[in-house]
């Protein structure tokens, strides 16, 4: 693998770990608002 | 809504791969410094956007004076102030390898440390003021006042005088200067950047939305 396609793992390996992080806390969120109802 | 949230992540993954491989590196840029524009740009974008949906919560909020238009702006400018920082940083990148310094005082780079500050100053005045309807208010004003400055600061103050930025997609010939690869990786960024500041917004206010009715409990 070149090194412009380590790069492109790195980051996307950072972009995926954003978007579970976000998944995660939308779907506490979710359940939250979903007790207080 | 779930669904599109799940898609969301392959797609911009799908981009970010796109961005470092597909598209070749443009002419008259250091090594590969012209893949910056897949980032950069969504990123000042997906600010600019953020502040006009302030400004508009903001509005809604001097109409109504109810508590969920003032988090929706404030959530909004929160994210507006963190896409302008990725800006700025991934600017200044730009810069260290293009132009061999961090920073230039460049009148772009000197624009968009203004715009910071402007909205730096609306999260101070967030937590100066411990009355919520006052606080509401002043921020509500304040964010409208912002809204007026910062197409000035974006758009027209660096186009006064020469600049070592490069030609920016809003350009004097009218015309998108890109190839077809570029293009193509570029506007789904764009439309990515857009859907992740719009989730991002509704998880902010929510989490705020749910501190209020906890502290009111």
């Amino acid at each position: 693998m070149t090194a412009l396609g380590y790069v492109a793992a790195a980051n996307g390996v950072i972009w995926i770990g954003i978007w579970l992080y976000l998944l995660r806390l939308d779907s506490r969120l979710t359940s939250r608002e979903k007790e207080r109802s | 809504m779930r669904l599109l949230k799940i898609l969301l992540g392959p797609y911009l993954l799908a981009v970010t791969l796109a961005a470092f491989l597909w598209p070749k590196p443009a002419r008259g840029f250091i090594g590969e410094s012209s893949r910056i524009v897949f980032f950069h740009v969504p990123c000042a974008w997906t600010a600019t956007l953020a502040f006009i949906v302030a400004a508009l919560a903001s509005i809604v909020h001097l109409k109504r004076r109810d508590d969920t238009s003032d988090e929706a702006a404030a959530a909004a400018v929160r994210l507006g102030f963190l896409f302008s920082a990725l800006a700025t940083v991934s600017g200044s990148i730009f810069a260290q390898v293009m132009w061999g310094s961090y920073w230039n005082w460049d009148p772009r780079e000197t624009s968009i440390l203004l715009l910071l500050f402007l909205y730096a100053a609306y999260l101070f005045l967030r937590a100066a003021v411990p009355d919520p309807e006052r606080r509401g208010v002043f921020c509500a004003v304040y964010a409208l006042f912002s809204a007026f400055v910062m197409p000035f600061l974006l758009f027209v103050a660096p186009r006064v005088t020469e600049s070592l930025h490069p030609q920016t997609i809003i350009n004097k010939q009218g015309k998108i200067l890109m190839d077809v690869p570029t293009k193509t990786v570029f506007f789904t960024a764009l439309f990515g950047f857009t859907a992740l500041f719009f989730w991002m917004w509704s998880v902010d206010y929510r989490i705020e939305r749910m501190k209020r009715r906890n502290a009111t409990l």
